[in-house]
């Protein structure tokens, strides 16, 4: 693997190098304490120091709100959108929010492949950047190490003058070819971090937890606290579902079909003609978000849907912790299910 | 399109208690007036022309029932009218006016109108749906022009309107906006009914709940976020109250 140091004098020069590429995308500054993932005009204002952004770069390729198609009903024709086939460079993504590229790529490729997140997907480039876990991220314990650079073309690990740039993929090489002011890797030593945020058990001891979780106190408890308004949906990375909605101009002849982002603890999301809702209750729904991330597509796929970012608990104004949950899943099935106590964290400490 | 053998619904508006915003802002359609007026005819409109009518294909009600005129004024529409619709939050759900009835009526009433109060019948204000049917609801204060418009061509063309039942947070988080609650307000995003795109939060300012709450409050729950967010309990319910009154004023803990 080629390795280079790159000082942050160097950084807008590199970021400049970039957009002669393509379209970059990085995080910004947005309001007073958060991050968003912005296209970069100014290479000064990226910011490539953050904890995480409020979304994910699942937006560029699953929109908020997207027109799916355009319809007539004069002469009941519909025509489908076109997408601009441009070089898109992602660059200061976490390890965990690419790992959540990789499993929506996953989900979207299965059955009947979605044309429009593939055809967004198409022509991406991916740099990350190492992240100092906060209080929140625990993406280690869901078996992606800090960093991981599986999914990235380059990797950028901090270090006390800038970053360590490696060289992931050819694609990678390509993007920093031409670019000469990098110079060769110093030896720096990395700092060894901490996560500060764990599940209690490493992740492949979770599906035998999930197997007697069903009936487990956690989901009334936390339904008391929760209110049921469906951030941690929307914020997390490897969630996707969706709503469709057709409307109207106002001439009534033509219209445009609509999708947006839905989310399982909002109340129109199992609702069904006939008024029936199939998970009416808070507790149902909370049960139902944590199954779709550790029992449900892991127990096709082997490894768990959840890959740690730490938003559906950092965003949560009742202070709900999805670690928290699972924690008590596990002490819950512990006191069960289990005779004897586990050994706490072994596995996850080895990680 | 031709129009000119079409039959065009009669459409009216109506104002009870209430600032007469929600009507008015209709006639900031401008860039959209011309098109609906292809559509509707509107016969009465005390706002914006002196015609009037003997029956309705579609009512806008604006404003709450307050008083024992109010009650005999809105059952002559609905007699002529085929459809009802309230128009935001007086209308919907008593809005701010059902403040005044947290507290004795004749306290209220001696209030406002002190020695004269004897000329002045008073009801505790009411949402139009307490007296009559109701077809459907467009929130909000003021209301929403887009829900408005949304509303209009779903019915005209024959279809049932969708009615908004997930909380302001969703409409944030799809604009990616930073939370209020980061910036060192409360909001009462979490359980209002969204559909108004977040139009509060979206320019720095907090959600008043003004378009109701979404049909399963949590309010326990979120008065335990507002409190953990730094007002008190007093403080917290008050916030509520504000568009809510009507609706929750009995179901808040003491």
């Amino acid at each position: 693997m080629k390795k280079y140091q790159l000082n942050n004098k160097q950084l807008p020069s590199f970021i400049d190098h970039l957009k002669k590429q393509g379209t970059v995308f990085a995080p910004h500054k947005k309001g007073d304490t958060s991050y968003s993932f912005e296209k970069v005009e100014n290479p000064n204002s990226v910011v490539l120091d953050y904890n995480r952004t409020l979304n994910s770069v699942k937006k560029y390729f699953l929109p908020p709100r997207e027109h799916l198609l355009s319809f007539s009903k004069t002469d009941n024709s519909f025509r489908k959108g076109s997408f601009k086939n441009e070089k898109k460079i992602f660059l200061g993504v976490h390890s965990y929010d690419m790992k959540a590229v990789l499993k929506l790529d996953y989900n979207f490729s299965q059955g009947n492949p979605e044309e429009n997140y593939l055809q967004r997907r198409k022509d991406s480039s991916f740099i990350g950047v190492s992240f100092i876990p906060d209080e929140f991220h625990f993406s280690q314990s869901v078996g992606i190490p800090l960093h991981d650079t599986e999914g990235f073309d380059i990797y950028l690990e901090q270090n006390s003058d800038g970053y360590t740039v490696k060289i992931i993929t050819e694609k990678g090489e390509k993007l920093i070819d031409g670019f000469d002011r990098v110079s060769k890797a110093k030896d720096i030593s990395s700092n060894h971090v901490q996560f500060q945020n764990k599940l209690k058990y490493n992740y492949n001891r979770l599906p035998e937890v999930f197997e007697q979780s069903w009936n487990a106190a956690v989901w009334e408890e936390v339904s008391k606290k929760c209110v049921g308004c469906g951030t941690c949906n929307l914020v997390c990375p490897t969630c996707y579902c969706f709503d469709v909605e057709d409307n109207l101009d106002l001439s009534l002849q033509t219209g445009t079909r609509d999708r947006s982002w839905d989310g399982c603890m909002l109340n129109g999301f199992a609702a069904v003609a006939g008024g029936e809702n199939f998970r009416e209750t808070l507790a149902e729904r909370q049960r139902h978000r944590v199954h779709r991330k550790f029992k449900y597509i892991s127990d096709i796929t082997g490894e768990p849907w959840c890959v740690g970012c730490g938003r559906c608990t950092a965003y949560c104004t009742a202070g709900i912790s999805i670690v928290e949950i699972v924690n008590q899943l596990c002490d819950e099935y512990e006191q069960n299910y289990l005779n004897r106590p586990a050994v706490v964290g072994l596995n996850a400490e080895r990680l | 399109m031709t129009t000119e053998a079409k039959i065009k619904p009669k459409v009216a508006f109506f104002d009870f208690t209430s600032c007469e915003g929600c009507q008015l802002n209709k006639l900031n359609l401008e860039n959209d007036l011309l098109d609906i007026l292809e559509h509707i005819d509107i016969v009465e409109f005390r706002e914006a022309m002196d015609d009037k009518a003997e029956e309705y294909d579609i009512a806008f009600i604006e404003g709450s029932i307050s008083t024992p005129s109010c009650v005999e004024r809105i059952h002559d529409i609905r007699r002529r009218s085929k459809m009802l619709i309230a128009l935001g939050a007086c209308a919907t759900q008593g809005g701010i006016n059902a403040m005044k009835n947290l507290h004795p009526i004749e306290e209220v009433r001696e209030t406002v109108y002190g020695d004269d109060k004897y000329l002045f019948p008073t009801l505790p204000a009411m949402p139009i749906s307490a007296i009559v049917k109701v077809d459907y609801k467009i929130d909000g204060c003021p209301m929403s022009m887009p829900e408005f418009l949304k509303v209009l061509k779903s019915l005209l063309a024959g279809q049932e309107p969708i009615k908004p039942d997930s909380a302001v947070c969703v409409e944030c988080k799809l604009k990616e906006n930073e939370c209020v609650f980061d910036k060192g307000m409360v909001c009462l995003g979490p359980i209002t009914r969204g559909g108004c795109d977040a139009i509060c939060p979206s320019f720095g300012q907090f959600c008043t709940g003004c378009r109701g709450l979404i049909s399963n409050p949590n309010k326990n729950a979120m008065l335990e976020i507002l409190t953990e967010h730094g007002i008190s309990l007093d403080e917290a319910k008050k916030r509520i109250l504000l568009f809510n009154s009507y609706d929750h004023s009995q179901s808040l803990p003491k």
